[in-house]
């Protein structure tokens, strides 16, 4: 057994959340494992096709749900493409949890701010679901997800769940022209829905994730709403091959996003060459 | 062994710089390239300044085909400004060739011709060398453009013919060709099995200018990437293939290979079988069509069954 | 200090010979008479000067073909301890059921035999890499078979410069001894267990007699030229250069220094600290295949291409700051080690003129003489043609 070989899972549960997004639950094969894996919020794996290669995903579960990890992912590329065909029951590989993780233990007492946009509700969700169900540890809850079009939310059972909660704020946006005829959630890019939100920043952190140009555009709406950048958390997604430091290929500058990421705050984040 | 023959004297490099002088000077050309000559030989050098274009030489070390400066993916080049090119005639075939397959346009680039008896297989030598029939690139011999037509400005005095070298790449073509299937199948899988796939062949030849190229597709995978005898052999005989009737035989992917594979044997075998099947040979007219990219209602189609 | 011993040219050849009737794989320099250029694959003479035939380092079939002369070999000692492509694991599918098959992590005990200390010192340097968290078993494995026995290198030519990043051409970091030439032969200085080992097992080639002031010094002396030639290449501070890297990443001149370069990548394949490696699988029937990992380049356009289209480092002098990073600033700043050991390679092979002691020396200049900063300024005067 050498460290690049994979895990064994199998698949237990498939949903397209749209026409290009699916989410997968996954069970490792060997029973121990599927008892004592654990990780922690953030963090990420190499998931496989036998013959097509492994691609890269967190770990969209929460490490408070046992005997199961999820992820969720794009139809985008060569391997992403196989994954969009397996079936319930076909063997998916696994290497794992690789990168650092959300210090979810540091936020107790605080309010714990969720904003992200597209597939990037993925790694969040993680965190999201890490924090609901240890509820009474932290303060207030707020969640600002939005996404291009009413189809192309992911998640869908999950934002009704968490709107449905008294203890979450939930707000869903869809761009104008995205909404459908009976939404009644938002309209609007997510900063300015972030903006009219207002979340609190005093005792807060706040979690960011989701294509580039959001979280470019959020992170100052954040700072002007009284947010520190070591207070707002974001994940960041490069290109990997082996998620373990070796390969040489996913380094921003003298940082190597599988090994001191992919979890930063945004004062690392600021450090950061201009190289992502 | 070296003193029995003459070096040829490339005459002309005081034009050279003047006309580059000037081009920069005028302010419509922002950048030179050419030739210096460094620590380690000749090599390509790219000049702003009027000032310094006394770095320009032209000799027999001045191997470098500079045309793959023009790869439109090298947009660090373009940023550059509009770019004033030296060429032998060799070179400027390969202009001919972006020219041709609407890479370019003929207004974006300026052409400094220079007269060319041959070069040395190697430009890493502290001084020009004699050409002899054991220090002269194999593929100069035969050279049918000592006297290019595509260029603005042209410098130097007509040169001889350079020397026969000890084998040309004819012969050992046709000493290849004479062998059984067997002994040549031998041959490259010894040849292909040295292969690491830094395609370097690749980046430097001028007309390997395809966006994405065919290795790096993945939906499907046309072409394993590891570096075993499988996919190198897949690797080198398409990349052959995309170059017959393109390729102008400037040799830089051979002299780039860091493990020595003799490329030029393939491409000239390629060219053969070009002239012979459409008579096609590639020039610097920009007007003759090559057969990849040209249909003729004479073309040999005896192949479709 | 350790000991030293005497073995003779015959009895160098010898104890190849010894290994490899016993069964053991012996790697070292081959000289290949083959000379790279299509005017010489027939059987007439190399074109090329002498000087530059073609070494590499090869499984020896026969004593016979060691190559003592001190030629740099044109692939480093890399390839033997990470190899172009190498089996991760494989697979056999049935159905819906995957049956995953190890690949060994131990391997067979071999000795190289006449490295060179530059390429030995390099897998010193991966080491650390390989090493950090995760223990890279197939690396590993091969590190823990293998006993390398230097050469001392006379300096192959001013494209050297291992004194200046923090190795020598006498140095046994990352081998288990050296050799150096002396009359007759050579001294022999074991410097690990594994060194050590190779006396024990092959006591009849190996003489304990070495006098301290003749063949002893000879040797000494032959160690302390060779320094001094590598020095005169080269002197740089390699810390300042790491600072200077790692606060100047937006600085201009790391562009003009990478003008020329084409990305070919053939830097990387002859480097031998270069390490970043691909994974691919490889479907070889129905259903089965294999999971390789082969050498990649960070010059090449794809190596940082996102599957949404995006690249972070989609141009030429962008990936060339990164080669230049890597090497001098970021290896350095998390693994204490400079990722290069200045065995001269990548400028030999790069034809179109990227020279790395031009460019060190550039840096080197703009760290500690900011006011003097021009690539021009590392030039040579120009030489007359």
């Amino acid at each position: 057994m050498n460290i690049y070989q994979p895990l064994l899972t199998t698949v237990t549960e498939v949903v397209d959340e749209t026409a290009d997004t699916r989410t997968l639950r996954l069970e490792f094969q060997d029973e121990a494992l599927r008892k004592d894996f654990s990780f922690k919020a953030g963090q990420f794996g190499e998931y496989s096709v036998f013959g097509a290669g492994e691609s890269t995903f967190c770990i969209a579960s929460s490490p408070t749900r046992e005997g199961y990890i999820e992820c969720s992912f794009k139809a985008i590329g060569k391997v992403t493409t196989e994954l969009r065909e397996v079936n319930i029951g076909d063997t998916v590989g696994f290497r794992g949890p690789y990168g650092n993780w959300f210090p979810v233990d540091d936020w107790k007492g605080k309010d714990v701010v969720f904003v992200a946009g597209g597939i990037g509700l993925a790694p969040v969700r993680c965190v999201i679901w890490n924090v609901l169900d240890r509820r009474d540890e932290f303060g207030d809850v707020t969640i600002v997800y939005g996404a291009r079009s009413v189809d192309d939310l992911v998640y869908k059972r999950e934002l009704e769940e968490w709107g449905s909660r008294a203890d979450v704020k939930m707000v869903t946006t869809v761009d104008p022209g995205g909404e459908t005829k009976d939404w009644t959630g938002e309209v609007g890019y997510v900063t300015p829905v972030v903006e009219k939100t207002a979340p609190k920043a005093d005792n807060a952190v706040a979690v960011v994730c989701g294509p580039p140009i959001v979280v470019k555009l959020t992170l100052p709406v954040l700072e002007q709403l009284g947010f520190a950048d070591d207070a707002v958390f974001t994940t960041l997604e490069n290109r990997m091959k082996c998620g373990l430091g070796k390969c040489g290929r996913c380094n921003i500058g003298p940082v190597y996003v599988c090994k001191d990421g992919p979890v930063f705050t945004a004062a690392q984040m600021k450090a950061l060459p201009a190289e992502f | 062994m070296t003193d029995t023959a003459t070096a040829p004297v490339y005459t002309g490099v005081d034009d050279l710089r003047r006309i580059a002088r000037e081009l920069l000077e005028a302010g419509d050309v922002r950048v030179i390239i050419g030739w210096e000559a460094a620590r380690r030989g000749a090599r390509p050098v790219f000049v702003s300044d009027p000032a310094e274009t006394d770095k320009l030489i032209f000799d027999t070390r001045c191997v470098h085909n500079l045309v793959t400066y023009l790869n439109p993916r090298r947009d660090h080049v373009a940023e550059l400004g509009k770019i004033a090119l030296v060429v032998k005639g060799c070179d400027v075939k390969a202009v001919a060739g972006l020219l041709r397959e609407s890479q370019l346009g003929r207004a974006d680039v300026v052409l400094i011709g220079v007269r060319c008896g041959g070069v040395l297989e190697e430009n890493e030598l502290p001084a020009a060398l004699a050409l002899t029939p054991e220090t002269v690139a194999p593929r100069c011999y035969g050279c049918d453009n000592r006297e290019p037509t595509l260029t603005d400005h042209l410098v130097g005095e007509p040169q001889p013919e350079p020397p026969r070298p000890v084998m040309t790449i004819d012969e050992r073509v046709a000493a290849l060709d004479g062998q059984p299937l067997e002994e040549r199948w031998a041959f490259w899988t010894e040849q292909f099995g040295k292969c690491v796939r830094c395609y370097a062949c690749r980046q430097v030849c001028p007309l390997c200018i395809c966006e994405q190229c065919i290795v790096e597709k993945t939906r499907p995978q046309w072409i394993e990437s590891s570096a075993h005898p499988r996919g190198n052999l897949s690797w080198n005989v398409t990349r052959a293939i995309h170059l017959a009737g393109r390729c102008v035989d400037c040799g830089e992917c051979e002299r780039f290979c860091p493990v020595g594979i003799p490329l030029s044997l393939l491409n000239r075998k390629l060219q053969d079988i070009v002239r012979e099947r459409y008579d096609y040979t590639v020039s610097d007219d920009p007007e003759n069509a090559a057969p990849i990219g040209d249909y003729r209602l004479d073309d040999q189609q005896e192949f479709i069954k | 200090m350790s000991d030293r011993y005497f073995i003779s040219d015959s009895d160098l050849r010898g104890l190849a010979a010894d290994l490899l009737g016993a069964g053991t794989e012996v790697i070292a320099p081959v000289a290949t008479d083959i000379c790279q250029s299509p005017s010489a694959i027939a059987a007439t003479a190399c074109t090329l000067d002498h000087s530059l035939v073609d070494i590499d380092y090869r499984a020896l079939t026969s004593a016979d073909e060691l190559d003592l002369d001190r030629g740099l070999p044109q692939l480093s000692l890399k390839g033997y301890f990470l190899p172009e492509h190498e089996a991760l694991c494989s697979w056999k599918q049935k159905g819906t059921t995957i049956e995953v098959e190890e690949v060994p992590t131990e391997f067979a005990a071999r000795v190289v035999l006449a490295a060179k200390p530059c390429d030995a010192a390099a897998l010193e340097v991966v080491d650390k890499v390989m090493n950090w968290d995760y223990k890279d078993e197939l690396w590993n494995g091969r590190r823990e078979a293998t006993t390398i026995v230097n050469l001392t290198c006379p300096m192959i030519d001013d494209s050297c410069f291992c004194t200046a990043v923090g190795t020598a051409p006498d140095d046994v970091k990352g081998a288990d001894g050296l050799l150096t030439p002396v009359a007759g032969g050579y001294v022999y200085e074991p410097a690990t267990d594994k060194g050590r080992a190779l006396i024990e097992g092959n006591k009849a080639r190996f003489s304990g007699d070495v006098e301290a002031d003749t063949l002893g010094r000879e040797a000494d002396d032959e160690r302390a030229a060779s320094r001094r030639r590598v020095a005169a290449n080269l002197e740089i501070d390699a810390e300042s250069v790491r600072d200077w890297i790692d606060t100047h990443f937006e600085d201009p001149l790391l562009s003009q220094l990478a003008i020329r370069c084409n990305g070919c990548g053939a830097c990387t394949s002859v480097c031998p600290t270069c390490h970043c490696f691909d994974i691919v699988d490889e479907q070889e029937g129905v259903g089965h295949g294999t999971r390789r990992r082969c050498w990649d380049t960070c010059q090449a356009p794809t190596f940082t291409l996102h599957a949404s289209g995006h690249n972070p480092r989609d141009d030429q002098h962008v990936r060339y700051r990164q080669r230049i990073n890597h090497k001098f600033a970021i290896y350095p700043l998390k693994f204490g080690e400079v990722l290069c050991t200045g065995c001269g390679r990548c400028t030999r092979v790069c034809h179109a003129g990227q020279d790395l002691v031009e460019i060190l020396q550039a840096i080197d200049i703009a760290a500690r003489r900011p006011g003097d900063a021009d690539p021009a300024a590392a030039e040579p005067e120009e030489a007359a043609s």
